[in-house]
């Protein structure tokens, strides 16, 4: 198996550019992922990062960090596998369907990090093909954290017929929060994120990919959403979300929440009820 | 140790006025002083050093970290005096109240004021945050390049300053938006609604053309009444009002939801035998209190029903139940509020309320809300009522606050 180790984490912000300008090359059809897993070993957490993205998410800034915080950590590999010669696909035009992740056990802001990511379930979709990248966070060589990122890249095909996915469910509550997104949002979390995409930076932009105006970042809709639960999710658990729709900037959302004896469901929803996100985090 | 008994010895507030009205120039402190001068001049207190005074503001000036020494200090009061701020939100008042209450009855104090105060005119206005970091990091700079780098990062924006926002920071909702969530689930009319807040105002009037609160209030920069209170409005005044909350089906309005309101409101209180010692008054005993919260944040429960988990620990505390009650009094948030409040013992077995004993002399739907300043306006009245009621009646008092946080309280008439 290949493996690409890099010294720290590599800067999102000029991956994600390069990526988006080279369209071009990519393949229709994809039969196979390469192997490759790229790595980095004894990342230091910057706590004035985490800071600013605790502050942006609505979390308390503590020492024990958010499984979504690991997510943002690898998110710099999962552009630099992308970014390989032999990736099939590129970063335009991919869409961040649904996200899992599993905190197996606290992981704190002092905690040097072994981070990797690697590709994983090609699979077809109807709009599509659709591929994991797979992350995953030791500490002292114990696994902390496992995430798994789900992309659509549309118009590619891929052998075999679809199948049905489980969603998560709604949680069939009325809204309790409401949440005001402002414009500058996806500026502010691009900066702490790293993920750069101009769909999330200025209206002018998106429309240029073709949205009718500014979107928020999913990770943050699901950062946010994990935040507004902090207190009830316990020291371990699995945290599941599917991106039902984008939701534009500026603009207001409403959050839900129910919690059963097998964890708690959430969604984030337009003002006019549609879902943009349903989540569940439960504890295996 | 002889048992010790709290009891208020009296109360003094300024009238209530709308926010931006007759108040607008005057700054919390000088409304707590304002109600802590007629305190001293209805008791006679100038020079006197009391146990403690305890009072607080929601609405609060980071330069008013010592809010109520300072009062004390421009008062007549002995210099002596110590004092503390508290705040619980829409608990304050009546939380200073218990608080003081607690050390006269444990003998750490003879005697204590308790209240609080709210400006909704001259509420803090906070720079936005990108100003107050490059200040701080200005600030903490050794050398001119530093600091001016510090100042460098800012942009336009950074300028604008943060109106204060009664908004639930967890929910990101409004008092009045979460009070409509309250309202759907109970299922509160407009009609129910408008009809208490109707009433209130009534009462209230009555109260003072009856000279109710000729010893309970002192008139404060030309106002001599409380300002919200409307006399002569009615049901179809009301049923006119546009909903405020609640989207356009939405039953809460101006006329059935408190308003922002500028007030302070202090309480007197002492040990009984100290009391009679120096022959002042004795309205009514503090008895016991009882503060609960409920689980909002993803709407498990209501964020203004406190109440509702704090009484049934009251009640079986004391071997009481709701008919034992003389004067019921629930601080009208929102007239929804109280009727969500009532129908929320009433399922949990804790029986009906008499609505002859509620709120009997008005509240503060008609009086106005200047937050922290609420308990003690309450406080004052429902000992006063007390007293005339006659020894061994007894009165509750219930108020929401916000963070989903509720206090409960038994005074008993001397």
């Amino acid at each position: 198996m290949a493996e690409v180790l890099y010294p720290d984490l590599p800067a999102g912000g000029p991956l994600l550019l390069r990526s988006l300008v080279r369209v071009g090359g990519r393949p229709r059809r994809v039969s196979a992922l390469p192997p490759t897993v790229v790595r980095v070993r004894g990342h230091r957490q910057d706590v004035a990062r985490l800071a600013r993205y605790d502050e942006v998410c609505g979390y308390t800034l503590r020492d024990a960090v958010s499984p979504t915080w690991i997510h943002v950590l690898t998110f710099g590999l999962q552009l630099a596998l992308m970014s390989q010669r032999d990736f099939p696909f590129g970063l335009a035009g991919l869409v961040h369907v649904s996200n899992d992740m599993t905190l197996l056990a606290p992981i704190h802001v002092a905690d040097p990090l072994d981070l990797s990511v690697r590709a994983s379930g090609l699979a077809p979709h109807r709009r599509g093909a659709t591929f994991d990248l797979l992350g995953e966070a030791q500490v002292d060589g114990q696994v902390v954290w496992q995430g798994r990122s789900t992309y659509l890249a549309r118009g590619v095909a891929v052998p075999g017929e679809p199948e049905p996915r489980m969603r998560a469910k709604d949680p069939g509550v009325r809204d309790s929060q409401a949440w005001r997104l402002p414009a500058d949002l996806g500026r502010r979390y691009a900066a702490v994120s790293g993920d750069v995409n101009p769909i999330h930076l200025s209206a002018l932009a998106a429309r240029a990919f073709g949205f009718p105006s500014m979107i928020v970042h999913g990770m943050w809709t699901h950062a946010r959403a994990l935040a507004a639960l902090e207190g009830r999710l316990g020291t371990t658990y699995r945290v599941a979300v599917d991106f039902t729709k984008p939701i534009p900037l500026p603009g207001r959302v409403g959050f839900a929440a129910q919690e059963d004896g097998d964890g708690i469901r959430f969604a984030v929803r337009s003002r006019s009820g549609t879902a943009c996100l349903l989540g569940d985090v439960t504890h295996p | 140790m002889t048992e010790r008994t709290a009891v208020i010895v009296g109360g003094n507030r300024i009238p209530f006025v709308k926010a931006g009205g007759a108040y607008a120039q005057a700054s919390s402190i000088a409304m707590l002083s304002a109600a802590l001068d007629g305190l001293v001049a209805r008791f006679g207190l100038a020079g006197t050093t009391i146990g403690e005074v305890v009072a607080g503001a929601v609405l609060k000036h980071s330069r008013d970290i010592n809010l109520t020494r300072e009062a004390v200090l421009g008062s007549a009061l002995s210099p002596h005096t110590p004092a503390c701020d508290l705040q619980q939100a829409c608990g304050t008042g009546l939380e200073a109240v218990i608080y003081a209450a607690n050390k006269i009855r444990l003998g750490q104090a003879d005697t204590a004021i308790a209240g609080g105060v709210d400006s909704a005119s001259d509420a803090p206005i906070v720079v936005g945050e990108g100003l107050r970091r490059a200040l701080l990091r200005a600030n903490r700079s050794r050398t001119l390049p530093q600091r001016l780098a510090a100042l460098s990062s800012l942009r336009p924006a950074d300028l604008m300053p943060v109106p204060p926002a009664v908004v639930e920071p967890r929910t990101g909702l409004s008092m009045g938006e979460s009070q409509a969530l309250t309202n759907a689930r109970w299922e509160i009319s407009r009609e129910a609604q408008d009809e208490l807040a109707l009433t209130s105002h009534q009462r209230l009037a009555d109260a003072w053309d009856s000279g109710f609160f000729d010893d309970l209030v002192t008139p404060y920069l030309k106002v001599t009444r409380d300002g919200l209170l409307r006399p002569d409005t009615t049901l179809e005044k009301l049923a006119k009002l546009k909903p405020v909350f609640g989207g356009a089906h939405g039953t809460m309005t101006a006329g059935n939801s408190t308003a922002l309101t500028d007030g302070a409101a202090v309480v007197l209180l002492a040990d009984r035998g100290y009391a009679d010692a120096h022959h002042w008054p004795a309205l009514a005993s503090v008895v016991d209190a009882q503060v609960a919260a409920t689980d909002y944040v993803t709407g498990e429960e209501d964020l203004l029903l406190a109440p509702t988990r704090a009484l049934p620990v009251l009640l079986e505390r004391q071997g009481m139940t709701l008919a034992d009650f003389d004067v019921i009094e629930i601080h009208e948030a929102f007239a929804g509020t109280v009727l969500a409040t009532l129908a929320a013992w009433e399922k949990s077995g804790l029986g009906t309320v008499d609505r002859a004993k509620l709120n009997v002399l008005g509240s503060s739907l008609a009086a106005g809300h200047p937050f922290a300043a609420t308990g003690g306006r309450i406080v004052a009245t429902t000992a006063k009522r007390l007293h005339q009621c006659g020894p061994g009646s007894r009165g509750l008092i219930s108020i929401c606050a916000a963070g989903g946080i509720g206090v409960v309280a038994i005074l008993e008439g001397c």
